[in-house]
């Protein structure tokens, strides 16, 4: 057992549990954030995404040992009413089926948008190549993406 | 006030019982009493409009579905009516099983006379107050209106809606030409903010506080069972409460649960097991079994003849007297179901009463076989189906909620099963591997005239109806051309587990149909489009999606293939580079009768292409040294964002009733798919171009 630090959602948290506890269950179960998915528990499928100090990681695959002291934001804290750029894109343009994969793949958006406000086709299929939709619904990612680039642009 | 049940559930349910006054989980919540004239729909004291949603949502749009329809009818909007999910129970909702593309055939028309039941009492209780004729009112936002009078709102209406007796009050459904939402409307799915935000609660988040967590550890290689497990190690492991044999099939597919306070703790715990299997089959191989079926093809004869045995073909003249025909073997590989969220339930077995929370397809139909199966009266059992992350077929089945089952009654509190991404993509219950072999007499101008379709395969273990060659051929044989001929199935037994994928056999039969037919066009230089229009057969639904995809897709296109299954008609038209292999281009263009909701039915054209696109290109499940080799996204090979081609879904309009389209539209965008990256080469087998087994 350890005591380990994180800063979640702008929330200060102290865990104590085994250092080499993966985030994702740290997250999930001691925190009560779900958002972030379990869909393969070994970095290979991206339903889990999060920011990590500012950056997308994947929680699955980043034990609590290692990520203390780091300043986590789920999908929980990415707005308060649910209303991010992204999240608005998602809703306008009708991206989800079966929903599991979607909070890692808005995350993940918000960290390329992050980067590079206006990504090229190339760059968003780079961008989300591990982040796997078993429903298929890529081709409404694509646009949601465009859309999510315009509304950010259209703000600042 | 209550009616008769087949009222409302029409010819899906044979039985005609009196509805309780109020069914489903918020039955007798809410402020006033309500109107609630049936199990689908009710307006409460606040004039809220709750529709009960008798099928569980697992990505396919049930629930937005029965939101248009009684929003229509109702006269309010979509995003006015608050959604419940029905708790297994067939008694009162008939069949809830998501399966065989049913939903949107079966239950439009109850949902919808539900709505306007409801809708027509309000009317009638406006009028009556008002003392004017019913013929002279409306409904509208939320409101009965009258010219001249000041609109009354539905939460005044409800308790005067509710007194009346609904056998003197006429029920008509609002007629297509004045429809605002069906077919029309814009909304998207009814749970997407709850999606976007994280809020969506699907299996893992259902469970009730305080449950367990168990991981079970599975047979190393297929059929193994446990011979001795030394527990020790585990049990010491901190967060560790209990290990639990599961013996299938009663506790799911067998082996070892490592029941703990949270999910690492029971990863931990079993890791730490040493189990010690027996039996099974430890040297099956995949490819072994594939060549196996197809060795029990029967010899090849000639084909089918035109004019039955002995007559010439025409045409065979000409060609010097060798009979002019094509003959060709596809391999079908197993697949896996791979939904998003691992297979998992939560049950809490108490002593008398057993609560289950899981995704499944089939709350109902669970709930009836949990009865069976632990001696219960179905009053004991409470099934609550949860979102489902992706379903394909996969949770028809009852595994994960039996092992959830066992580790609660040993453990004494409600335990949540959780399978890891390993666990889910090596004890699926795979689609079936097939042989196919297809033989066309071909006529001088390379037009088939007979053609002869061989099939080996296996059973579905997870339902014994599948064991019969006449139902596998019933499920797989859709062929909608007029070629004569015949189709033969041999089924062996199945060396593994087997189930419902989407499509079910249409997958495997009508890829290898379309592929042939593909190559019997090119061999006789035909264009792909104008060859299916002259062997369609008159009057065929399909001569409307075949043109409105060309009219898209352009010229001379590579890959074209049509379906006609579930009283929907689809072509699928596709553009691919074969050096690359890359699938630039598919166009589909569908009929379903009714399009209930525009961009659900385009999504699930476009979540089929992508199944296509992903089992053409390369995802199998094999088998080595008795054991699935596949264990994660990483190697069993889904397409990415990457892969995607652009895609176009063209809906045509028709006069045809409701159609299924949940699976329509996977059989021939595969075809489409691989006959276009094939190009000039043969298309002998799924996936396209790799080994395949
Ligand atoms: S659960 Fe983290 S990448 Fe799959
Ligand atoms: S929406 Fe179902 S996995 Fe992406």
């Amino acid at each position: 057992m350890g005591r380990f630090r994180l800063q979640v959602n702008g929330r200060r948290q102290v865990v104590d549990v085994p250092g080499d506890t993966p985030l994702l269950w740290v997250l999930r179960e001691e925190l009560g954030l779900t958002g972030p998915r379990y869909g393969c528990g070994v970095g290979a499928c991206g339903a889990c995404v999060s920011l990590i100090d500012g950056a997308a990681g994947r929680p699955c695959v980043r034990t609590v040992e290692d990520a203390d002291g780091a300043r986590v934001t789920t999908i929980e804290g990415l707005s308060e009413h649910g209303d991010h750029p992204v999240q608005r894109a998602w809703v306008d343009l009708d991206v989800a089926q079966c929903g599991y994969c979607q909070p890692g793949q808005i995350m993940t958006v918000v960290a390329l948008l992050a980067r590079v406000p206006d990504p090229s086709d190339a760059q968003i299929d780079e961008a989300l190549r591990d982040n796997v939709c078993r429903c298929g619904t890529y081709p409404r990612i694509r646009s949601a993406v465009r859309r999510a680039a315009s509304l950010v642009r259209g703000a600042s | 006030m209550t009616v008769s049940r087949r009222t409302f559930l029409g010819a899906a349910l044979v039985v005609a019982v009196p509805v309780p006054a109020l069914a489903g989980p918020a039955a007798g919540a809410g402020p006033a009493a309500g109107l609630t004239p049936n199990v689908f729909v009710r307006v409460d004291g606040r004039g809220r409009v709750v529709a009960t949603v008798p099928r569980p949502d697992t990505g396919q749009g049930v629930r937005t579905m029965a939101a248009v329809l009684v929003a229509e009818e109702l006269a309010v909007e979509v995003e006015d009516v608050t959604l419940e999910q029905a708790p297994g129970d067939t008694a009162t909702y008939g069949s809830q099983a998501v399966a065989n593309s049913t939903s949107s055939r079966q239950l439009a028309t109850p949902l919808r006379t539900a709505a306007a039941t409801a809708r027509c009492l309000l009317i009638a209780a406006a009028a009556a107050r008002w003392g004017v004729p019913a013929a002279a009112c409306t409904a509208r936002g939320g409101r009965v209106h009258h010219p001249g009078r000041r609109p009354l709102a539905y939460r005044d209406l409800v308790a005067d809606a509710a007194a009346l007796d609904p056998a003197t009050v006429p029920v008509t459904l609002t007629p297509p030409e004045r429809w605002r939402l069906i077919g029309r409307t814009r909304a998207g799915r009814s749970d997407a903010r709850d999606i976007v935000t994280g809020r969506a609660r699907y299996g893992a988040e259902s469970a009730p506080r305080g449950s367990l967590i168990a991981v079970v550890a599975r047979p190393p290689w297929i059929g193994a069972q446990v011979a001795a497990v030394d527990d020790g190690a585990a049990r010491a492991v901190d967060g560790v409460v209990a290990v639990v044999r599961l013996a299938a099939p009663a506790a799911g597919q067998g082996g070892v649960a490592v029941v703990a306070s949270s999910t690492a703790a029971a990863l931990r715990g079993r890791e730490a097991l040493t189990v010690t299997w027996t039996g099974g089959t430890p040297a099956a191989d995949s490819r072994a079994w594939l060549d196996e079926l197809e060795a029990a093809l029967p010899p090849a004869g000639s084909p089918v003849r035109p004019g039955g045995p002995g007559t010439a073909f025409p045409g065979a003249a000409a060609d010097g007297g060798a009979d002019p025909y094509l003959r060709r073997v596809y391999r079908m590989p197993l697949l896996a179901h791979a939904p998003m969220e691992p297979m998992n339930a939560t049950a809490h077995v108490t002593a008398d009463a057993v609560r289950v929370w899981a995704p499944v397809q089939d709350p109902g139909g669970l709930r009836t076989q949990l009865a069976r199966s632990l001696a219960l009266p179905e009053a004991r059992i409470a099934v609550t189906p949860t979102l489902a992350g992706g379903a394909f077929g996969r949770r028809i089945e009852p595994d994960a909620v039996l092992e959830a089952i066992a580790c609660s009654r040993a453990a004494g509190k409600p335990v949540s099963v959780r399978w890891t991404r390993d666990d889910d993509t090596r004890h699926d219950s795979y689609r079936p591997m097939s042989v196919h072999r297809l033989t066309a007499a071909l006529d001088a101008s390379g037009l088939p005239l007979t053609r002869t379709h061989e099939v080996v395969t296996w059973p579905l273990t997870v339902l014994p109806a599948f064991a019969n060659p006449a139902v596998v051929r019933a499920s797989g044989d859709h062929f909608p051309y007029t070629v004569p001929g015949d189709v033969s199935v041999a089924l062996r037994p199945a060396p593994i587990r087997t189930g419902f994928w989407r499509a079910v056999y249409a997958g495997q039969f009508g890829y290898a149909e379309e592929c042939f037919l593909s190559e019997i066009a090119r061999h006789g230089g035909h264009d792909q489009v104008a060859f299916r229009r002259r062997l369609l057969p008159a009057g065929s639904r399909l001569h409307a999606v075949l043109d409105a995809a060309a009219a898209k897709a352009g010229p001379a296109p590579a890959g074209v293939a049509c379906h006609l299954e579930y009283g929907s008609a689809i072509a699928v038209i596709a553009d691919a580079d074969p050096a690359t292999r890359r699938v630039r281009r598919v166009t589909a263009a569908v009929d379903v009768g009714v399009p209930i909701h525009p961009s659900g039915v385009i999504a699930q054209v476009e979540g089929a292409i992508l199944d296509a696109v992903s089992t053409v290109l390369g995802a199998q499940i094999t088998v080595r040294d008795g054991a699935v080799v596949q264990s994660s996204f990483r190697d069993y090979a889904w397409a990415r964002i990457g892969d995607c081609p652009d895609i176009d879904v063209i809906i045509v309009g028709s006069q045809a009733p409701i159609g299924g389209l949940g699976e329509l539209a996977y059989p021939p965008a595969a075809a489409a798919i691989a006959s276009a990256l094939a190009g000039p080469e043969p298309v002998t087998g799924m996936p396209y171009g790799v080994p395949v087994g």
